[in-house]
């Protein structure tokens, strides 16, 4: 498949303008994940050097440096070529989240360093906002945490100073904190809701072409170790239940490939605000939620007890792909958002088969 | 034009054939009668309809016009087939003949045949059967022993031909054929293609009724047929290359996720207006809606790769193994998700067809496990 996604066990050459993004990107996380290599644990530790690689080629701030004319397609090739190789920087949430969000809410954050956001749920007291943002990416890292408070008056952004930070992780141990929040109003700047809901949106696309480099690398590492295992005196690769198991991990991926190509292609023609957007965003999400625990499940079934181990990278892979499906939302609540539209749809003039083919949205 | 509009087959050029398919499919429903059906492409033969559906220049839409086609591209001839399946049109009668006789025609025929039957296809006159499968030789296509014996102007045709739909109402049949005997270190050399029309000597076709009473799959055997020289299509001794070149094609199109999309729809429909289902209904239709809608995609992003001539065989392989099991599964999900509403006689008798039916949708073209197989070796794993 072509396009900023491309990639997989079927995968010849991109052969594309994005070709050589591709190919830097591979080799940036390539070498940053070599030098990692053994030494990857639970909870993660921020790769600075990986982040000053990326910082001095540009690709930390894709999105939001207007002169280097990307958009979301470089940063889904950025994005998916690093998480294939487990790379531990908050790229999506400097660039996509933090950098977007300040500039919306024009608020100056620093130029460089790593960013993020802690997205809050608050209530206003008087003069004050006063709220939990319960599950913050890599806050220690962050050269500056950006405010997003959801309240019933809207969204408030504004930077976050002297954080107080409980330190917690995800499932595949990147820092996920808890940041409480009490600060002045006057301090912050509001915003309409539905930025809020971009925000959330831009996310869940985020991980979703993040994920694809997950299970991209839990399928090679799976083709890879069945070619080179041999049991009852040939490779495991050789057995026809392998082979079938291998085939539908396959037929998972390329679906949740197609499904998050769409979401990006949403994003760069019509914006993470669309409607488009808000679509193909939810049917990548369902689409891919629903890959993970197939692909998870298999890779680790034919790697054996090896698989399971701390020293074999497998875990970063599979790790990662499940804890990002339940960020930004979890399947259920994007499929009920898509059924709500199917049935609108069925109920309405526009038939469902109009909202299978993505017509008459945005109008 | 916008890539999103190009991954959804919206765009503009592709937006107005669509619109020209809606429009037909209703003036022809209106006026005709007929009702959507699931698994129209096997069951819905109505001979009719293909000629008014070839009127109204919405067949051969990659035929060249000399051949009295349209001369559009791949992604058009998409679009007017997923238009009508989704609609539970009836598209059996000229299925075969558009979606393989031409473009086998267009790929390995002679001039001669190419304006002998082409013309009749774009004008949804011509109809033909597939005869591949024989009683020894399923999944093993292979083992086929139908023999083809080398003769004075042309060839001896003898043996057995099973599961042939339509074979008892096209025009004519394209066999596959031994042309030399078998080779055992090299199975697949020495088939060749021939066209046989329905009605000549020595021909004889018996029904094999379906679980359902239907009658679309035939038993034909070919009991010393000749078959001039000039319905010889392409090359002697090139038959396996020719099946499997357009394979990609069949493997990945629209019919193999939206067999049942009649069904869905109705099922669909009859919940919300049903005064909107609880949230897991909805949850349940939404993941069902997304099931498809990435199938779609898919499928749409090989059609692009092979319109483009790029090889896509291992993910055209995995649209059929993955779309056909959608389809089957959205029988047991609209089955399930009904099982509370009021009767509903036309939900109902969708269902009951369908039912019936999703067997085949794993088997026909290939089965799943022969595909699985294909991935496999796609991935180097054999």
């Amino acid at each position: 498949m072509r396009g900023p996604l491309a990639g997989g066990v079927f995968f010849v050459s991109a052969g594309d303008d994005d070709a050589e993004l591709h190919r830097l990107v591979d080799d940036i996380g390539r070498r940053a994940f070599d030098a990692r290599l053994g030494q990857e644990r639970r909870p993660e530790q921020f790769d600075a050097k990986l982040w000053h690689t990326l910082e001095e080629s540009g690709l930390t701030r894709l999105t939001t440096t207007p002169d280097l004319g990307a958009g979301a397609a470089e940063m889904a090739v950025v994005l998916r070529g690093l998480a294939r190789h487990a790379a531990a920087v908050p790229i999506a949430e400097t660039d996509l989240l933090a950098a977007w969000l300040a500039k919306e809410a024009d608020v100056a954050v620093p130029d460089s360093g790593p960013l993020t956001v802690a997205l809050a749920d608050a209530v206003i007291d008087g003069p004050r906002l006063v709220g939990v943002a319960p599950y913050v990416p890599w806050t220690r890292a962050a050269a500056a945490v950006l405010l997003a408070a959801e309240t019933d008056d809207g969204l408030y952004v504004g930077l976050l100073e002297d954080v107080h930070i409980d330190d917690g992780s995800n499932l595949a141990g990147e820092p996920r904190d808890r940041v409480s929040v009490d600060v002045t109003l006057g301090s912050l700047r509001r915003l309409d809701g539905f930025v809020g809901e971009e925000l959330r949106r831009r996310g869940a696309v985020a991980r979703c072409v993040q994920i694809l480099g997950a299970l991209d690398a839990a399928a090679e590492l799976s083709v890879a170790h069945t070619r080179e295992r041999a049991q009852f005196g040939r490779p495991l690769s050789q057995f026809q239940a392998v082979q079938h198991a291998l085939a539908a991990m396959a037929g998972e991926i390329e679906r949740a490939r197609a499904a998050t190509t769409l979401a990006v292609a949403a994003a760069v023609d019509h914006g993470f605000a669309a409607q488009q957007t808000d679509y193909a965003a939810a049917v990548a999400k369902v689409v891919v939620g629903r890959a993970v625990g197939p692909v998870t499940r298999i890779a680790h079934q034919l790697h054996g007890a090896i698989g399971t181990t701390a020293e074999h990278s497998l875990w970063l892979a599979t790790t990662r792909a499940q804890t990002w499906s339940t960020e930004f939302g979890c399947k259920a609540e994007y499929a009920r958002r898509l059924g709500r539209m199917a049935l609108e749809a069925a109920s309405g003039e526009q038939a469902l088969w109009d909202l299978v083919i993505g017509n008459r949205l945005g109008r | 034009m916008t890539r999103f509009g190009e991954l959804c087959a919206i765009e503009p050029g592709l937006a107005e054939l669509r619109a020209s398919v809606r429009e037909f499919l209703r003036n022809d429903r209106e006026e005709f009668g007929w009702q959507p059906s699931v698994d129209s492409w096997l069951r819905g033969w109505d001979g009719a309809f293909s000629a008014r559906l070839g009127d109204a220049g919405l067949l051969g839409l990659t035929i060249p016009e000399r051949y009295g086609g349209r001369g559009l591209g791949h992604l058009h001839r998409y679009v007017v087939t997923e238009e009508l399946l989704a609609h539970g049109a009836p598209v059996a009668a000229h299925l075969a003949a558009d979606r393989q006789l031409a473009p086998g025609l267009l790929t390995f025929g002679s001039e001669e045949q190419r304006q002998r039957l082409l013309p009749g296809i774009a004008r949804g006159r011509l109809y033909s059967a597939i005869g591949m499968s024989e009683p020894g030789a399923g999944s093993d296509l292979a083992a086929a022993q139908t023999k083809a014996t080398r003769t004075g102007g042309g060839w001896i045709l003898r043996g057995t031909k099973v599961w042939t739909s339509g074979a008892h109402l096209a025009h004519w049949m394209v066999v596959l054929a031994r042309s030399s005997p078998l080779d055992t270190e090299r199975r697949h050399a020495g088939f060749s293609q021939l066209l046989v029309p329905r009605v000549a000597a020595g021909v004889s076709i018996s029904p094999i009724a379906l679980i359902s009473g239907e009658h679309h799959f035939n038993e034909v055997t070919f009991d010393d047929v000749f078959v001039p020289d000039a319905d010889v299509l392409g090359e002697v001794g090139n038959g396996w290359h020719q099946v499997t070149a357009e394979l990609s094609f069949e493997r990945s199109g629209p019919e193999r996720i939206l067999s049942t999309m009649p069904l869905i729809d109705a099922a669909v429909r009859g919940l919300a207006s049903s005064g909107g289902p609880d949230g897991r209904t909805t949850g349940e239709i939404g993941e069902l809606v997304a099931r498809l809608i990435s199938l779609r995609q898919l499928s749409i992003s090989v059609a692009h790769e092979l319109a483009d001539g790029d090889d896509a065989a291992n993910r055209a392989a995995l649209v059929k193994d993955l779309g056909t099991t959608f389809e089957q599964d959205s029988v047991d999900l609209i089955a399930d998700l009904t099982g509370e509403l009021d009767e509903d006689p036309a939900i109902r008798d969708l269902l009951d067809t369908a039912w019936l039916h999703k067997p085949l949708f794993t088997l026909r073209g290939g089965t799943n496990e022969v595909l699985r197989g294909v991935v496999a070796r796609g991935m180097g794993l054999r």
